[in-house]
């Protein structure tokens, strides 16, 4: 691990959900997976404080080879419910990052995330928004995603389709 | 009344092999369904461990009504409409909880867990007639509730068929769910999926059962897994569901029609199961499942298990408001909340006595089919919306459920059955429809 520490890793850390968020938006899917590690995970709980992905629902829990799937069909011409593709419009702020004691992840890193949600045609906009967690790894290649966890404000709310990650 | 609301104008919308548009778009006709097909028939609510202690309440809905589920000091469940009766606020906010009553905000008038006002405050200042035990005063009550096997269903209607009755040959799918439970018993548990979609709420009944659709509308998670070659034998988070769950709709056409289809004069239906692989077959052989069917084998026998488990049904719908799926231990409650915009709420049970790995299945089930992110179920409702898009359209006139209507034959026992893709469901679900839209007031 490098010397970072303090606001070095701070404004890493928020240069790296940045950028995450800008391939997002852009719709380039298969570069966001690629931050994930190998044995990721992708976790949006379905209710506040929800501590166990087994045993109780979520709005996601996808490890990488079913967030590939995921990433993989939205790129199928006949992926009905995201036909046209949602525009999205990330917003990351409040970011906090700490180094991270246990083996396999480097920092932990906090943040409040927003994501307003458009699909052409459709009357409704939408905002998307709850606090992240980023469990990080150093590895050669960059950072990668270890645990990217997004609790929703809403979570346990009646929503419609969302086709797209957050 | 209106005339297009008397019943020959509503038999004039509903034909053996198609249905009126106005089914799905008329405000009018969705009114009359709260009153004569929600207002009448037999709800599910709540399943009994829902509300497993005294105090226990939980939020439900009856067409219009806003109910709350409570359980009495003395055991019994009452169903109470969601409103005070003195300036009619709305008495209870949460979705679910346990409190001794129910205390009004605006002026404090007091509820007991059966409905009754226990008290109010400053008698002083009420005329002398005033009497809190004037049942006008009591929280409007559920007027029929009843239970079978742990399941508690309303009907707002004080006279009518029993539960027994309407069930039917139905109550089979509730027997199994439960008979899936080594100790006996089942309880909700692994939280609740709750989504909303514009679209009329019979939408979600057609497609329950409709099987000719998956290899249209599923393909893209259907491509995605096919593209994705697994070895179900190495280990994975999920033991590979997920990805069984998006595969199984690749069924080809000769597979959709080996399926049966059964349909009954009450508008209920259920079909085959159709997943065929991995952790989810119905003769898979895992270690989690060996240990499971041991269990259960010491509770019922070899012979009965066999026969339990062989029981490989996908959706059992309850018409109109609950679609089980008792092998996956899925329950999903239709709500319909106008006639373009519905509420779909599911939840998972845990069988008693079963390993916890199966319960987590049964979760992973729930997420993969009845979250707002399912890559399923996501693209179901795109098309529930669709069609209710295009329906706004005034021409054409008439929807067409003609297929497979020349293969539906008598199954016995009030069955109406057919073999594969057949839109038989339908066809159940709108003579239905028909009839109870039409009874006598």
């Amino acid at each position: 691990m490098n010397a970072a520490v303090g606001d070095d890793l701070k404004s890493e850390a928020e240069a790296f959900l940045v950028a995450e968020a800008r391939l997002l938006d852009a719709g380039r899917f298969e570069e966001w997976l690629a931050l994930f590690a190998e044995d990721g995970f992708y976790w949006v709980p379905a209710a506040p404080g929800q501590t166990d992905p087994l045993n109780h629902l979520s709005i996601f829990y996808e490890d990488k080879s079913v967030l590939r799937m995921r990433i993989r069909r939205l790129a199928h011409p006949r992926v009905y419910s995201a036909l046209p593709q949602p525009r999205t419009a990330h917003l990351v702020g409040s970011v906090t990052a700490a180094r991270a004691s246990e083996p396999g992840v480097d920092c932990e890193c906090r943040s409040t995330v927003m994501m307003a949600e458009y699909r052409a045609g459709r009357a409704d906009r939408r905002l998307w928004a709850g606090q992240q967690l980023h469990r990080l790894r150093r590895t050669p290649e960059g950072l990668r995603i270890v645990l990217k966890r997004v609790d929703l404000i809403d979570c346990d709310a009646a929503h419609g389709i969302l086709s797209i990650p957050i | 009344m209106p005339d297009t609301l008397q019943p020959d104008s509503l038999r004039g919308l509903v034909l053996p092999d198609r249905v009126h548009r106005r089914l799905y778009t008329d405000p009018a006709i969705f009114e009359l369904e709260m009153t004569r097909i929600f207002g009448r028939c037999w709800l599910f609510l709540a399943h009994e461990s829902q509300i497993a202690a005294p105090g226990d309440f939980l939020r439900a809905r009856m067409g219009r009504e806003d109910v709350i589920m409570t359980r009495g000091r003395d055991g019994r469940i009452h169903g109470l409409v969601n409103r005070c009766t003195h300036r009619g606020a709305e008495l209870c906010a949460l979705d679910r909880g346990n409190a001794g009553g129910f205390a009004c905000p605006y002026h404090a008038w007091t509820f007991g867990l059966d409905g009754a006002l226990n008290s109010v405050p400053h008698r002083q200042s009420l005329p002398p007639g005033f009497d809190v035990k004037d049942p006008r005063l009591a929280l409007a009550r559920v007027p029929r509730i009843e239970s079978y096997r742990g399941f508690v269903f309303g009907n707002l209607a004080l006279e009518g068929e029993s539960l027994a009755a309407f069930l039917g040959p139905m109550a089979e799918a509730i027997d199994n769910l439960v008979d899936r439970a080594p100790d006996g018993d089942i309880e909700q548990a692994g939280g609740i999926a709750r989504q909303e979609y514009r679209g009329n709420w019979k939408f979600h009944h057609e497609n329950a059962n409709d099987t000719l659709h998956p290899g249209f509308v599923h393909e893209s998670s259907v491509a995605a897994a096919r593209a994705d070659a697994r070895d179900y034998a190495s280990p994975a988070y999920d033991g590979h569901q997920t990805h069984t769950q998006m595969l199984s709709n690749a069924f080809a056409l000769r597979e959709w029609q080996g399926l049966a289809l059964t349909g009954f004069a009450g508008g209920h239906s259920y079909m085959g199961g159709f997943y065929k692989a991995g952790v989810l077959a119905p003769d898979r052989d895992d270690p989690v499942w060996r240990d499971y069917r041991a269990k259960l084998a010491a509770r019922h026998g070899e012979e009965k298990t066999a026969r339990i488990l062989a029981e490989d049904r996908f959706n059992n719908l309850l018409y109109p408001n609950v679609s089980l799926n008792a092998q996956y231990q899925q329950i999903r409650i239709v709500q319909p909340l106008a006639v373009d915009r519905t509420r779909v709420t599911a939840f998972c049970f845990r069988l008693k006595g079963a390993p916890e790995a199966l319960f987590q299945r049964a979760v992973r089930f729930l997420t993969n089919l009845s979250s707002p992110a399912s890559m399923i179920l996501g693209d179901d409702i795109e098309i529930f919306e669709r069609c209710q898009s295009g329906l706004a359209n005034p021409v054409p006139e008439w929807l067409d459920q003609s297929r497979g209507l020349a293969s539906d034959r008598e199954g016995g026992g009030g069955r109406v059955v057919s073999a594969g893709v057949s839109e038989l469901p339908h066809r159940a679900q709108y003579a239905a429809w028909l009839r109870y839209m039409t009874a006598a007031a």
